[in-house]
């Protein structure tokens, strides 16, 4: 008996680790035994040998653990059994399972769908072998006044950044507006008749091909546009005009103009959706000069180079390398033309490096040609579906505490036969993961069904990527997830119980976890409310873009586009459609107070100072005499145009631009930008960006060149008239189809964005509303069934209907009013950052809130009246009846 | 079932189990092979047997008996059961049987 001497220990291990359980205690005190018997006989290194053999002479078959033993298969049973009963008891209580599930899958369906589309926007650019190392080059002005970054640059900025940085592989410019031929134009195949109206024109210089990694069907990349007057086109156009050929060397014609040949160098795959460049045309930059000197003046802005830089580069450092070539050229070209902005350039003139894969969301303060995402709507939209898929949550959360007395008789049982808490956490755990599992199958059902309509709202062509590796995986994580988040509160709620309360049945809902669950069902209500005020706000917004007064008429007014071809035609066509009685007036002009149609930013200065003063810079829109009254602009000061000879050098100005110019009489007064002008009248400022700026400076002169033409109509019968100006066009240009507009359309177009977001915000201000009401919806049923002896007691006692009813309601309504109260302040702060944005904006009200206050009340209201209504008028019998 | 094929080692372990009366376990049944038949076999062999014969029926068992000894670790007692007690006699009579018909065997010890 000497406790310090033992077998050795790793046999006794391997004896631990191989004997099966029942016998393994048996044997080693045999064994034990055994050895102290040997230690009298022998020494202590002859004992530990005998021992040893002795443990190897006991790894026998029979006697050995199994490896599938019946651990396992308890674990396994155990499984089923909990997989059993949550079916039974989704079936027993088929209302409030439904209710959860359905919940779930509204959230979830939800949460897909943003999913969905936050992805597509954040996957924008991303698919380039060398995406960072491209990057566009961006202005910025650092003036704290006036701070703005923009994408122009001249002519030269190619020619500037290659030459100088040996850190920039490649160089390559885009012209994407509306600038000479880039934009749209009529295209015509050589030897054919039709001439089509086709959009999607930018100039490109023969790197920007190879910088952006634009694949091609045909021709190379490498040398595509590398000859003058060549042109690549998309496949999708390719298509159209040259099915199923090579159409490389092939000639077409811009604008009906032969004396221009353009030949094809290549045909490029179309831009994917996800890409921030969407053109169909690449009209090649190589030996292109727009007027004599132009590519070496550093004057005029219109060029916006890309870059790629080489292998690690830092682009910061490049960024400060870069001033100077605003040093070297734009200062000096300055100082050259005796600018007086000499000084502020060289202050606050930057360079950013805009990497290519942040352009289409994180843009917001460039001043860019085409509309792009912002990334705080893809995270608030992130936001908003996180929110309502804890809404479900927590209509699962609450629910399940509060039908808790259903199980605790279960629960108590349980713990009596032996189960541990762990065994029952895990049960509920498994119980709420069934849930999960069933919600994101019907949860997908919903999505898929919903998505068609959610790509019209979103104006995106999304899909369930069923296909990608990573989708079952990701499902299966998600469900677990979902069912663990949901589960676990009510599984440790619902394990807790003391068998002797639960067998007694004297649990009951607590105090305690009814606050838990109030603050919850408020938390539900605050969000609707907030999501509805929301959607009511945007709307309004909305409302007070299309109704406000622009300062011009964009009712009944139709544009004809493309009419540059009539060339000399020009003045008959019009006089024609004067000619028509609903036609009111016409005016011919490029330019017009929509997005889309031309814009010319220029600087003017007061006649003669243009050394001496800053200039402001304000647009020069040349439109005919026509013009001001066509639109329904409003002379505030002198006159419109006539066709006085004199009038060719006279210009009208906004009320911003004579402001900025420090005009106090305007009229009669001498402007200046390249060329002087006389100033013959004032119109009332009108919006012709989107209202997120203010008015600018504008300009108006006489000219009478236009691609647009501006018809002023009156009629009731807009199709039969549509009808007549069509014939009238055919009349002229029989091989160009009629191309027109609606002013009031491309008016609200601007506005897309703003639409989809009140469009959004409704959607999912309802299904919030529809979740949080499901819950109550449970919730109440719940209360009323605990309450029922109760109710039926005060009946017997002779309670009417109303108190009764007021009793039951009572409660879950003061909730909705706490959720407004909260609400208020969030809602305001919210919505007045949206509204921050635009310059033009209507108040948010205190109506606003009341409307949706009464909303949700009044829809809460319905909710909880179905359970209490049938209790109240319920026979107080069945309630006191015991089974 | 009526397998009464005891192999020729179960049978010993079975005999052994009855000699020793009340106190046949592990060690003991070992000690007690030991001296009748001057070979023991090792406790792994001897509990599968032992756990085979009671998988019959033909032994019950009781535990109990820890002892300072054997680290405190009890003791598995087995018995003969009604079942073993027949299964002895069947395979005595099967010998006995036999060796009558075998000329020139005497059993007899003198």
């Amino acid at each position: 008996m000497n406790n310090d001497i033992k077998p050795p220990r790793w046999a006794d291990n391997l004896l631990s680790l191989f004997c099966k359980e029942e016998i393994y205690e048996i044997i080693q005190g045999d064994l034990y035994e055994t050895y102290f018997r040997n230690l009298k006989k022998h020494n202590k290194s002859k004992a530990d040998r005998l021992y040893v053999t002795e443990v190897l002479q006991s790894l026998r078959p029979r006697l050995v653990k199994k490896i599938e033993g019946t651990q396992k298969l308890n674990n396994y049973g155990m499984f089923k059994n909990y997989l059993k009963i949550a079916w039974r008891n989704l079936s027993k209580y088929k209302m409030y399972s439904s209710i959860k599930i359905g919940g779930f899958s509204i959230g979830i369906a939800a949460f897909l769908l943003i999913l969905l589309f936050v992805q597509d926007e954040l996957s924008y650019d991303k698919r380039y072998e060398h995406g960072e190392r491209i990057y566009r080059v961006i202005s910025v002005n650092n003036d704290p006044v006036d701070f703005g970054m923009g994408t122009s640059f001249p002519a030269q900025i190619g020619q500037a950044l290659g030459d100088n940085f040996p850190e920039l592989e490649k160089v390559g410019r885009l012209i994407p507006y509306d600038w000479f031929n880039a934009g749209s134009n009529q295209f015509r195949v050589e030897d054919n008749l039709q001439s089509n109206y086709e959009e999607g024109f930018a100039y490109a210089d023969q790197d920007l091909l190879e910088i952006l990694e634009i694949p091609m069907v045909y021709g190379d990349r490498k040398s595509a546009l590398s000859k003058p007057n060549s042109i690549v086109i998309s496949k999708k156009k390719s298509d159209k005009y040259f099915p199923n050929q090579d159409p490389v060397g092939q000639t077409i014609f811009l604008n009906e103009d032969e004396t221009e040949p353009i030949f094809i160098g290549g045909v490029m795959e179309d831009f994917p959706s996800n890409s921030h460049i969407q053109f169909d045309f690449f009209i090649t930059l190589t030996g292109e000069e727009f007027w004599p000197g132009e590519q070496t003046n550093w004057c005029c802005w219109n060029y916006s180079p890309y870059v790629r830089t080489a292998p690690g580069t830092n682009s910061k450092e490049l960024e400060e390398k870069l001033l100077l070539i605003r040093d070297n050229y734009i200062v000096k070209h300055a100082i050259e033309s005796g600018s007086a902005d000499v000084e502020e350039t060289k202050k606050h003139f930057a360079f950013y490096l805009q990497p290519v894969g942040d352009i289409h969301l994180r843009s917001e303060n460039i001043h860019d040609v085409v509309a792009r995402g912002n990334i705080k709507v893809v995270w608030l939209f992130m936001a908003i579906a996180v929110f309502i898929l804890l809404l479900a949550c927590i209509n699962f959360i609450n629910l399940s505490t509060a039908k808790s007395s259903n199980r605790a008789k279960e629960v108590g049982l349980r713990k009596v036969i032996g189960s541990f808490r762990n065994n029952l956490v895990q049960q509920f755990l498994t119980e709420s993961i069934l849930y999960s599992v069933i919600s994101v199958v019907i949860g997908i059902g919903l999505a898929a069904l919903f998505l068609p309509y959610f790509n019209v709202i979103s104006d995106k062509a999304l899909v369930l990527p069923w296909t990608e590796w990573f989708v079952i995986p990701l499902l299966i994580g998600f469900i677990v997830f979902i069912g663990l988040i949901a589960g676990i509160y009510p599984a440790f709620y619902l394990s807790a119980f003391k068998p002797i309360d639960a067998l007694r049945g004297s649990i009951s809902r607590g105090s305690k976890s009814s606050k838990l669950r109030s603050v919850m069902v408020v938390f539900q209500f605050t969000t609707s409310i907030v999501l509805i005020v929301g959607a009511l706000i945007v709307y309004r917004q909305m409302e007070y873009i299309l109704n406000k007064d622009l300062g011009y008429d964009k009712e009944q007014v139709i544009m004809l586009q493309g009419t540059n071809t009539l060339d000399g035609k020009l003045l008959t066509f019009k006089e024609e459609l004067l000619k028509l009685s609903e036609v009111k007036n016409a005016a011919f002009s490029n330019y017009l107070p929509v997005a889309g149609t031309k814009r010319d930013g220029n600087t003017f200065y007061k006649d003669g100072r243009d050394k001496i003063d800053r200039g402001v810079g304000a647009q020069r829109w040349t439109v005919d005499q026509d013009y001001v009254k066509t639109m329904g602009m409003r002379i505030l000061e002198g006159r419109d145009f006539s066709d006085r000879a004199s009038d060719s050098s006279a210009i009208i100005i906004n009320e911003t631009m004579a402001k900025k110019l420090n005009l106090e009489n305007p009229v009669g007064e001498k402007i200046m930008n390249w060329e002087t002008w006389h100033v013959i009248g004032v119109v009332e400022d009108f919006h012709f960006d989107n209202m997120k700026g203010g008015i600018r400076s504008l300009s108006m002169v006489r000219g009478s060149q236009g691609s647009i033409i501006a018809v002023k109509v009156d009629t009731k019968d807009m199709a039969s008239l549509l009808e007549s100006i069509t014939k009238t066009w055919d009349g002229f240009m029989p091989n160009q189809p009629i191309r027109y507009t609606f002013l009031d359309e491309s008016y609200a177009r601007m506005y897309e964005d703003v639409k989809r977001t009140g469009n959004v915000f409704t959607i999912f201000a309802v299904l919030a509303v529809i979740v949080a009401c499901l819950g109550l919806f449970g919730l109440s049923a719940f209360m009323t069934e605990q309450r029922s002896k109760e109710i039926s007691i005060r009946k017997v006692l002779g309670a009417s209907f109303q108190v009764i009813f007021q009793m039951l309601t009572l409660d879950f309504l003061k909730m909705v009013v706490i959720s407004l109260i909260l609400a208020i302040p969030i809602g305001w702060y919210l919505m007045s950052g949206w509204l921050n944005d635009f310059e033009y904006r209507t108040d948010i009200t205190w109506h606003l809130f009341a409307i949706a206050g009464m909303v949700v009340l009044s829809i809460a209201f319905i909710t909880v009246s179905f359970e209490s209504i049938k209790a109240s008028v319920v026979n107080p019998v069945k309630g006191l009846r015991s089974e | 079932m009526k397998d009464t094929n005891l192999g020729a080692f179960e049978e010993l372990v079975l005999l052994a189990v009855g000699s020793l009366d009340e106190n046949a376990y592990g060690v003991a049944i070992k000690d007690a092979l030991e001296s009748q038949s001057g070979r023991a076999p090792s406790i792994g062999a001897l509990h599968s047997a032992l756990y085979r014969l009671e998988d019959k029926g033909y032994l019950k068992s009781t535990e109990g008996g820890a002892t300072t000894e054997r680290g405190g670790r009890r003791k598995k007692f087995y018995a003969l059961s009604g079942t073993g007690k027949e299964a002895l006699v069947r395979a005595h009579e099967l010998r006995m049987a036999f060796s009558h018909k075998i000329p020139g065997l005497n059993f007899n010890m003198d």
